[in-house]
């Protein structure tokens, strides 16, 4: 190959330097390093349900009164000591009333400590019904929230199956004649198998997209991705058409890097066919 | 040369990519909002629901005009007179006939079961029902008062009692002998 | 040699184009309808202070409430990060959050507290939006409600309505009324009106200062038009007969009425000062419950001329009216959302009373609740929440929120008060 000479150095620099920037971004341009991609990490977290119950005191029991055995007196002797019997009697006398007194008395608290027993045995028997009547609410209240809930959860799949059918009619109408019952070999690729993948990977991400951040109308909008062979993302999505409404953008680009990895074929014949793809959405479906 | 090397690493820096982030708000709030009075209603305090309804007694002694039978029932949604109510109002045609000098107010209502004010007209409609039939005795509207005062009063447990019949009815009361 | 190396060049640049045009396409149609999930940690409290409550549950609440957002869990979870520099975004991810809150309360003065947030996407690994405000101690519910707001506004795209009002009828002492208003999530209950006799009806102006509602103090329904702020009210509307369903026009200066002047009720237009009277409509049937389009232009209603009540539509220009709900025998109560898009009502579906939603494009019919006795139900100002009365065992009836997307019920902490008659007052800008 004949050289063609240069007519000055000035050009020369300028256009080695303009191949350079050529070769620089086509080279990034085919190998944009993942260098966001970190593989996740599974830390471990201790995650409560409730905070730890106090252990309940246990209150301590009263003793029952222990019967204390009188000692029997012995007999004193009569005549001379009549009067000191008759003294003793008096005082015996005032003992046992002191002591009746005593008794009485003791009798009288330990009935109004019984009272105050029973009258506590009462608060916490209403205390109880009263949780169990708020429990019973409760638990009413929780009944009827989940049956609205899955009402409402009915409803949605309704709506999900309808959608689902009407996708299965769009792609019945993507779908090339061929695919009928036999599997065409085009171009060195199965295209039976690579619609399979393409079914595949639109229904995982359809199930993230989050509609309801794209209002009412019937939007669409783009995204371009470039995927490794391990189903994740290479680099970030990029938006080629936007959808006018930021939340949607937004939502739409979250849906396609939640749906990390993508289920994508072995075969690197495939595979090719798959690595970089064109996603169009219409959230709100079509007219 | 050296120029344009210096650019492009400028543009390239750039468009590293800018992080967004809202600019600092410092603000302090609204003042509290100043303290709500309440308020009673004011002028007429308005008496109670039941307006002094007058005994039977003095109402000539007819067990058509007894102060039990002076509810008139519908069906639900329904502002239509039913036929057996019919000698009962016939009577009180003919009491106010004869009574020139007396006054009476239908009072609709309605049951529990759907909005204030659409119940409030349902009631208004059971009350003139009434009130076009003693017209058609004969009555003169000057004597006829009519108001509604749709679900109310009604019975919120009716459902779950099954007597909201008892709710959907006009009421007769008579204000002046 | 110049033009040589150029054509090398383009043919380079369009071979490589040429690969790329060799995309596949794949066609996503719809989605799922799912709440966001988001970790809102406890603010961490600076200074000397006292307890003024925990800001992060005022937020969890409002953006749980509006259906979009799943409030996680976060209890037990390892130490709050500071700044988005300290946060592990593998261990939220783990946890399956999309975006995390974080914030601070710095105690400034006596009673005073400055409070910053940041708002954080877990995917993109960064800071997205973030904020600071001053106010009182007793405005740590207030400030919550904002920083929902801006996080609402961020991330939706809509207006945040959980710094507005409410207003609602309570009856206590079993025979007692009062018209309440209350921060939209219940809180700082305030009464505007005490009576003997009922209250219904009430209806916030579009400027939020004053509320129109009909009081049976005078043993029979008349109008009032009551300034909040000064508890001052004018008798707007004590024509012979009833006296109901106030409906205040967009731009503020009319109000549409129901009066049985002519023994029948029927739909009215009234100024703001009770002057000019018009009958708008002419029917032997019951025709009440006025609710206007936001543009001004047609007025709904409820009428009875087909039988039971249904929903027809009143145009102010052309006079004509149009029948708007075919499902079902008996519709009532309407309202239109702020675009006009989405038709609230109340529907009888297999003998329970439903809340019920009507797309005005496509007329497909929502049922939003479940019964058996709800009532009276309105929009919040963006749309995306109604609040609605149903009844509980026994004899208290109850208000709560329920989001369009159906997603989240939520009853108002209002305790054991019997209430109805609920109205949502505006966005405040």
């Amino acid at each position: 190959m004949k050289f063609i000479k240069l007519e000055n150095n000035d050009e020369l620099q300028a256009n080695l330097f303009s191949f350079a920037i050529h070769l620089a971004l086509f080279l990034v341009m085919i190998f944009s390093v993942g260098w966001q991609t970190k593989t996740p990490y599974y830390g471990e977290v201790e995650l409560w349900d409730s905070v730890p119950v106090q252990k309940k005191i246990n209150k301590t029991q009263a003793t029952p009164k222990k019967k204390i055995k009188q000692k029997q007196n012995t007999k004193v002797q009569k005549s001379a000591e009549a009067k000191a019997k008759a003294k003793a009697q008096k005082e015996a006398d005032i003992k046992l009333k002191k002591k009746k007194a005593a008794e009485k008395k003791a009798a009288e608290k330990k009935a109004k400590k019984l009272k105050k027993q029973k009258a506590i045995k009462e608060l916490k028997k209403k205390v109880l019904k009263q949780e169990k009547i708020d429990k019973l609410k409760k638990e009413m209240l929780e009944k009827e929230k989940v049956e609205r809930l899955q009402q409402q959860i009915i409803e949605q799949q309704k709506i999900e199956k309808m959608q689902a059918e009407l996708r299965e009619s769009e792609l019945k109408q993507q779908k090339k004649p061929a695919l009928e019952g036999e599997d065409e070999v085009k171009g060195g690729v199965n295209t039976g198998e690579l619609n399979k993948y393409k079914l595949l990977i639109q229904q995982k991400i359809q199930q993230n997209v989050n509609q309801q951040l794209c209002g009412l109308d019937y939007i669409t909008l783009e995204f371009r991705i470039s995927l490794m062979p391990t189903g994740e993302l290479l680099g970030q999505p990029k938006m080629t058409k936007s959808s006018k409404i930021k939340s949607c953008d937004d939502a739409v680009e979250r849906a396609i890097i939640q749906s990390q990895p993508l289920p994508l074929p072995i075969d690197s014949g495939l595979f090719s066919k798959l690595k970089n793809l064109e996603l169009k959405f219409h959230p709100n479906g079509v007219e | 040369m050296k120029k344009s090397i210096l650019l492009t690493a400028l543009l390239g820096a750039l468009l590293a990519g800018c992080a967004s982030t809202e600019l600092q708000e410092a603000q302090p709030l609204n003042p509290p909002q100043p303290e709500l009075q309440s308020m009673q209603a004011d002028d007429n305090q308005g008496t109670a629901y039941t307006s002094p309804d007058l005994n039977l007694q003095e109402l000539r002694g007819n067990p058509l005009l007894a102060k039990d039978k002076r509810g008139i029932y519908f069906d639900f949604n329904k502002y239509v007179v039913k036929q057996e109510y019919m000698e009962v109002i016939q009577a009180h045609a003919k009491y106010l006939n004869e009574t020139p000098a007396a006054n009476m107010k239908i009072q609709g209502n309605t049951d529990y079961r759907g909005s204030h004010e659409y119940n409030l007209s349902l009631g208004q409609k059971r009350a003139v029902a009434v009130k076009e039939a003693l017209n058609s005795f004969g009555v003169d509207d000057s004597q006829i008062e009519t108001v509604s005062y749709g679900k109310e009063y009604a019975n919120l447990d009716c459902v779950e009692q099954n007597s909201c019949g008892e709710d959907r009815r006009a009421d007769v009361v008579y204000t002046v002998e | 040699m110049n033009k040589f190396l150029h054509i090398i060049f383009a043919g380079f640049l369009f071979f490589s184009s040429s690969v790329i045009h060799a995309l596949e396409v794949i066609e996503i149609l719809g989605g799922k309808a799912s709440q966001i999930p988001i970790a809102v940690m406890p603010f961490k409290s600076f200074g000397a202070q006292k307890d003024i409550g925990k800001i992060n549950s005022v937020i969890k609440g409002d953006l749980g409430r509006s259906g979009l957002f799943y409030p996680l869990d976060t209890r037990g979870v390892a130490a709050s990060p500071n700044s988005d520099k300290e946060v592990n975004f593998s261990q939220w991810k783990s946890l399956e959050a999309q975006f995390l809150i974080i914030g601070r309360i710095d105690f400034v003065q006596k009673e005073k507290i400055k409070v910053s947030w940041s708002l954080i996407d877990i995917y993109k690994q960064q800071t997205i939006l973030s904020g600071e405000y001053v106010g009182k101690n007793n405005q740590i519910r207030a400030i919550g409600h904002k920083v929902s707001d801006k996080v609402y506004e961020r991330l939706t795209g809509s207006k945040g309505v959980f710094h507005t009002k409410i207003a609602f009828v309570e009856k206590y002492n079993n025979q007692k009324f009062k018209l309440n208003i209350a921060d939209y999530d219940g809180y700082n209950i305030t009464s505007l009106l005490d009576s003997k006799m009922p209250i219904i009806s009430p209806r916030w102006s579009p400027d939020g200062k004053k509320i129109a509602y009909v009081s049976f103090e005078k043993e029979k329904p008349v109008i009032y038009i009551q300034e909040i702020a000064t508890g001052k009210r004018k008798l707007l509307a004590n024509f012979k007969g009833n006296n109901s369903a106030p409906a205040w026009s967009p731009d503020g200066k009319r109000l549409a009425i129901v009066l049985t002047y002519s023994t029948n009720s029927q739909i009215y237009l009234i100024n703001t000062d009770g002057s000019d009277v018009k009958r708008l409509i002419r029917s032997r049937s019951i025709t009440t419950e006025p609710s206007w389009s936001p543009d001004g232009k047609e007025i709904y209603y409820t009428s009875n001329q087909g039988g039971g009540p249904q929903i027809y539509k009143f145009n102010l220009e052309s006079s004509e009216v149009s029948r708007v709900t075919f499902e079902g025998k008996y519709n009532l109560y309407p309202s239109l959302s702020y675009d006009g898009k989405l038709l609230l009502y109340l529907t009888q579906d297999q003998g329970k009373f439903k809340v019920a939603l009507q797309n005005l494009q496509s007329n497909q019919v929502l049922k939003l609740t479940k019964g058996p006795l709800d009532e009276a139900p309105v929009f919040a100002p963006n749309g995306h929440m109604v609040l609605f009365v149903y009844k509980n065992y026994g004899k208290t009836t109850k208000i709560g929120t329920v989001s369009i997307n159906g997603l989240k019920i939520d009853p108002l902490p209002l305790g054991s008060r019997q209430v109805q008659e609920p109205a949502w007052g505006p966005i405040k800008n």
